[in-house]
């Protein structure tokens, strides 16, 4: 129990460091009005190379920490991020985990489908629809070269963090 | 095999299980698990505005004296012309009081302005929301009206500790009564089309047809002060186009909002005072 609670706090701790590191560059990229989403990323290591219940947990408490920052139903990214977790570990076995392109592109195919399902759940808001899915697309697009570029690092860096908390990586309960 | 096509369902039983018991959660717990959330992470944008503020400071500590005395005399010149324009608010501000009394008018709502750094920047295509570094520890209410330089910056839309968040007026979920500067007639504007590299905008409604605008002749749009929070007068935007609407009583049109909005550090609550 303690194993789990403390693989699960470790990997908790990292999703709220990639939230503040992206909170961060979208303040910075504020003024060219470009937004990027890293959805996948607080998904794909979990779900990928974590027991399952320490990854839900961790993935759903990461979407709840999203989820106080935006102007939606209270759940919205936790739900969806655990949605994204559970269909993950369910085909985990069939895909090479460990190659970090296989999980790159698994995080660019999870994020571009967390990034819709939550583009048409805000989409009636905007009063003109059509120029708002132009501005989302550029969105999506800076948000799919952030993600590529960064998920090789930022699976090491949590492998390593789980390393120095004394967890096994592949500890799967 | 029927174990295991049960061992491969779990997964989304787990998931089943999470999303009904989420859907029995009381609205008030939820509310309050949000509150949690938001105030536990609330220190991280808070330390890294105050860091980066840290920075400009010690960048400006190395600039040299002689730019210090050119700037010490452009401030000079600034504050006589802004001491010159308080004493000609303070005669008008005389006047719209004598006014009020002898025509029985209601007052103006007055205001207390309380300045604030801005800590986080959102600025998506879902969602347009700033947090400021002040929240009920400087008395600041939801749905106060937010400003700076370049008119309105929008509506304090959650309250905090120490913290507020602003939905920015290039937000769809920020609808303000304007006028054309000019006019009387009031217009509905809301928030909503923020292309990436260009200038943040919205839409007005209920444009008279007699108000006619072009690119080169645009039309400022300010604050009707009618019935919201907002003071009279305050910049929203500029109108740049309009086209009939489908019934053909009214007009519809662009509004462009200030460049600015997307790189602020600095806002001005409004927060309103208890009429005495």
């Amino acid at each position: 129990m303690a194993a789990l609670l403390r693989r699960t706090l470790v990997l908790l701790a990292a999703a709220i460091l990639l939230w503040a590191l992206v909170a961060q560059l979208n303040h910075a990229l504020a003024s060219w009005r470009i937004h990027v989403f890293t959805g996948g990323l607080f998904v794909v290591f979990a779900a990928l190379t974590q027991p399952h219940r320490a990854g839900l947990a961790a993935v759903l408490l990461a979407g709840l920490v999203c989820d106080a920052h935006a102007p939606v139903p209270f759940g919205l990214h936790g739900l969806l991020f655990a949605a994204a977790h559970e269909l993950l570990f369910r085909v985990r076995n069939r895909v090479p985990r460990n190659d970090a392109v296989v999980a790159t592109a698994v995080a660019l195919v999870v994020n571009l489908a967390l990034f819709l399902a939550i583009s048409f759940t805000q989409i009636h808001h905007a009063p003109v629809p059509s120029a708002a899915w132009a501005r989302l697309l550029m969105d999506l697009l800076a948000s799919q070269i952030v993600l590529a570029l960064v998920c090789p690092w930022w699976s090491a860096l949590q492998a390593r963090a789980l390393a120095l908390a004394r967890v096994p990586r592949f500890d799967i309960a | 095999m029927p174990f295991k096509r049960i061992d491969q369902a779990r997964p989304f039983a787990t998931l089943a299980v999470i999303v009904g018991g989420w859907l029995l959660v009381p609205t008030a717990a939820k509310t309050f698990l949000r509150a949690g959330f938001f105030e536990f992470t609330a220190p991280i944008p808070v330390a890294a505005s105050r860091v980066a503020d840290l920075k400009e400071y010690w960048s400006l500590r190395l600039h040299s004296k002689h730019e210090l005395i050119e700037a010490g005399q452009e401030t000079a010149h600034a504050l006589a012309a802004r001491e010159f324009a308080v004493q000609q608010n303070a005669a008008l501000r005389d006047e719209i009081t004598r006014l009020e009394g002898l025509l029985r008018l209601p007052a103006f709502p007055a205001h207390r302005p309380e300045h604030a750094r801005v800590a986080l920047r959102d600025f998506s295509g879902w969602w347009q929301r700033i947090i400021i570094r002040k929240g009920k520890n400087f008395g600041i209410p939801v749905g106060a009206p937010v400003v700076f330089a370049g008119g309105v910056v929008g509506k304090v839309a959650e309250v905090r500790a120490t913290t507020a968040v602003v939905d920015l007026v290039s937000s769809s979920a920020v609808r303000l009564a304007g006028v054309v500067e000019g006019d009387a007639r009031p217009v509905s504007y809301t928030g909503g089309v923020n292309p990436s590299f260009g200038t943040p905008g919205g839409l007005v409604e209920a444009l008279p047809l007699d108000v006619v605008v072009t690119p080169s002749a645009a039309k400022r749009l300010v604050t009707a002060g009618f019935g919201g929070v907002f003071p009279p007068g305050l910049t929203i935007g500029t109108i740049t186009r309009t086209t009939g609407s489908a019934e053909g009583l009214f007009q519809t049109g662009e509004v462009k909002l200030d460049e600015r909005l997307g790189s602020l550090t600095e806002v001005t609550v409004l927060v309103p005072l208890d009429k005495p």
